[in-house]
């Protein structure tokens, strides 16, 4: 859904002119024809009911699952009443902030600015490394920082220290390991967006005497920000929905010690079979992760006048 | 990925119901029948399925263009109730039959989920011959009619490693009197035994009813007049000095390090490694826990311990500062459920009727040291042959107690679990997590009016 964003705002500043409006429209939706009537027949449906319970009392179990009522604004009012939510809230905030936007963005634009004029054997075995991290499937990844974190792992075999680490630092410990994980999208992002950086604008300022920082902060930078941009909308939007890892590493814990908002909505919803009150946190969700979005795309545009 | 989980698995399961509907009672042209049958299993826990198999054989013999179709759910409990809840969303992919616990079953009942089974019950000789009273009311429904028949009963207590208690200066028997005793007999263990877990019990929201019924409600109910529900003005109590009390006694569990280091309260293998790890290794006091516990060490078990007659001892746990009776103990238990999708009805009971015969029951008594419902297996004498804490265990029924199993039970205990597990981590003292309790119970329960005030 995230991927179907971006397309779209390279068709809004497309140039006009061109062909009439009725052939351009037909043209721009002919090639997505395919995905959009597969989205409209599988998804459409789930959506709109999803959207429909998220104002009604439904469960998954108990008389409310086969007569539900339509109980207007109660779920987001008990919502916003509710610590738990508002905790998953801020511990929501962290996790994004701290692993894509600090972590993995940052993280991923050192490794391919390093790795620009590298032997190939480097560039491979990092790239190796690196990827090898995020094609590895998010239970199995979880279940490795179990066993590196864990009371008798390898973390604290090599420190010779006895802390249980995923209970005294949950939140650090699966920002780590999400940092860990999703590197290797902002590094492949920014590899692509480096080698399109005209070499002879870099060398000139080295002429002038510009300093490596400098000509990273002035010229480098400011050349590939629309990739930063679009790397940021892409990752905090991915970010704000994990669930897996978090589930398989803490389930949330110890308590609601990083509970995320998902994993919030996944216990009200499947644990205690609120379904519909499940569905309006999700609504919530989707308004947050909407307004990201917006935020992001307002400063491309900021950026393109 | 900005439409969020639950959507996605909503639209997943909308998927699963609607296109990938393989359960349900199926009639295909060649005129063959297929029941489906819905169960757990674990990989310690393979003793239904087993019995399951005996039956589906037995079945399958017996009624000939009738199969049988087990289907496992892989997991805890938790992941049981979860999984079941989903299919049984739509008929399409609800199962016939359902091993189902028995606290589930007024919620399902008032979605008409269950087909009651009092006419095929009449004409099945074993339910008034084999069947005891109190164990008929087990599934029970708030119309009075039965939905289920009980494949397995149970009471809890304490149990405790010989050993540690002899390194502790503990005495042997065992007879703690009051909470007083229990904390005491663990501290003393903490302070002798450095490297046993003085006193196990299950406090957190991944044990799910467990850390309810087996740990709270072992409390609760031993206060003097400690109880979730009223019975004479049909509403929830909303917390109290007993709620609180019982809290304390979790609270102090945890702040004095007498229980599990916070990793293993959190594991949802907790059952897994106090029985069958630190019980034989003698890395563990006491365990407030089930009737059951002692399958984890007979032959048949993954991890036999030949010993624990000799090591383990048992005990009742007491009341609060030993009010009468003096002991309590809680129970619950499973029971065979028929779908009220299913076409073929007579068909599925007859499935009911051979897994819970003498020879299945008894299977799955002894494997899974579950008390048995039938009378004539708790009479036989294999069915007590190598488990000499039977019938301590059955005998505590003269004090059990049984939870308030209304349709929003399973949203109060939801709650108590917070509480619980609020007061293990330390996140809140024990009259911060009964006032929360006491702020969230109205819309568990559907209405302040339900709400009883303490």
């Amino acid at each position: 859904m995230t991927i179907a964003t971006a397309p779209s705002a390279a068709v809004t500043g497309s140039p006009a002119g061109g062909p009439p409006r009725p052939r351009r429209l037909l043209r721009w939706l002919l090639p997505m024809a395919p995905a959009l009537v597969l989205l409209v027949l599988f998804m459409a449906g789930p959506i709109l009911w999803s959207v429909y319970i998220a104002f009604t009392n439904e469960t998954l179990t108990g008389s409310a699952s086969v007569n539900s009522r339509f109980v207007g604004f109660d779920n987001f009012v008990r919502m916003f009443g509710d610590p738990n939510f508002l905790n998953s809230f801020v511990l929501t905030f962290v996790f994004v902030v701290g692993s894509a936007v600090i972590g993995q963005n940052t993280l991923g634009l050192i490794i391919a600015l390093l790795q620009r004029g590298r032997g190939r054997v480097t560039r491979g075995v990092v790239n190796g490394v690196v990827i090898g991290a995020w094609v590895m499937p998010e239970i199995v990844a979880a279940a490795c920082w179990f066993s590196f974190l864990a009371e008798d792992g390898t973390l604290n075999t090599a420190l010779g220290l006895s802390q249980e680490w995923l209970y005294t630092a949950p939140m650090l410990a699966v920002i780590l390991a999400n940092v860990w994980r999703g590197t290797a999208f902002s590094m492949l992002v920014y590899s692509a967006a480096l080698s399109e950086v005209p070499p002879d604008l870099v060398e000139a300022a080295a002429v002038d005497g510009a300093s490596p920082l400098r000509r990273l902060l002035h010229i480098t930078l400011p050349l590939i920000r629309r990739s930063i941009m679009a790397n940021l909308m892409l990752i905090t939007l991915q970010t704000l929905a994990s669930f897996g890892l978090i589930y398989a590493l803490t389930g949330g814990g110890p308590g609601t010690a990083s509970q995320t908002t998902p994993l919030y909505m996944y216990e009200q919803a499947f644990r205690y079979f609120e379904i519909g009150y499940g569905s309006a946190v999700a609504l919530v969700m989707l308004v947050i992760g909407a307004l990201f979005s917006l935020v992001y795309l307002r400063l491309i545009r900021v950026e393109d006048a | 990925m900005k439409r969020s989980l639950a959507g996605s698995l909503v639209v997943l399961t909308a998927l699963t119901a609607a296109g990938c509907g393989g359960g349900g009672a199926q009639e295909p042209a060649s005129g063959a029948k297929e029941l489906e049958v819905l169960y757990k299993v674990e990989p310690t826990w393979p003793h239904l399925e087993k019995m399951l198999g005996d039956a589906k054989k037995q079945y399958e013999a017996a009624h000939p263009g009738v199969t049988i179709k087990l289907t496992a759910v892989q997991g805890n409990n938790e992941a049981y109730y979860t999984k079941l809840a989903l299919l049984n969303r739509s008929p399409d992919s609800a199962p016939d039959l359902y091993y189902h616990d028995t606290f589930q079953v007024n919620a399902d009942v008032a979605a008409g989920k269950l087909a009651p089974l009092d006419d095929y019950l009449a004409k099945w000789p074993d339910w008034s011959t084999q069947f005891p009273d109190s164990v008929k009311q087990a599934a029970k429904g708030a119309d009075g009619k039965i939905y289920g028949v009980p494949i397995s009963t149970d009471t809890r207590g304490l149990w405790y490693q010989k050993d540690v208690f002899a390194k502790a200066g503990l005495p042997v028997p065992w007879e703690p009197k009051t909470w007083a005793d229990v904390l005491a007999a663990a501290r003393a263990i903490k302070q002798k035994v450095p490297d046993a877990v003085p006193f196990s019990m299950y406090s957190t929201k991944i044990h799910g009813e467990a850390a309810t019924m087996q740990g709270f409600e072992m409390l609760l109910y031993g206060t003097p007049g400690g109880t979730l529900y009223d019975d004479a003005q049909q509403k929830w109590v909303a917390g109290g000095k007993n709620f609180t009390d019982a809290l304390t006694f979790i609270n102090t569990v945890y702040r004095e390090e007498l229980g599990p280091k916070q990793a293993d309260a959190h594991n949802a293998k907790l059952a897994d490694k106090v029985n069958l790890e630190w019980f034989p290794a003698g890395r563990i006091g006491i365990s407030l826990d089930g009737a059951w516990t002692s399958a984890a060490w007979k032959p048949t078990s993954t991890k036999p311990w030949p010993e624990w007659t000799d090591k383990v001892g048992w005990t009742a746990m007491p009341t609060q500062n030993g009010e009468e009776p003096g002991a309590i103990s809680m129970s619950g238990g499973w029971v065979m459920a028929m779908s009220s999708y299913t076409k073929l009805k007579q068909e599925a009971f007859d499935f009911i009727a051979v897994a819970t015969n003498k020879e299945n029951s008894m299977t799955y008594s002894v494997s899974t040291g579950d008390l048995a419902t039938r009378k004539d297996v708790a009479e036989d004498p294999k069915y007590t042959a190598d488990n000499p804490s039977v019938k301590f265990w059955t005998d505590l029924a003269s004090v059990t107690r049984y939870r308030p199993a209304y349709e929003v039970y399973p949203k109060v205990s939801a709650q108590v679990q917070e509480a619980m597990e609020a007061v293990t981590t330390g996140a809140r003292t024990p009259e911060e997590a009964t006032a929360a309790y006491v702020k969230a119970l109205p819309t568990a329960v559907g209405g302040a009016d339900k709400v009883l005030t303490r």
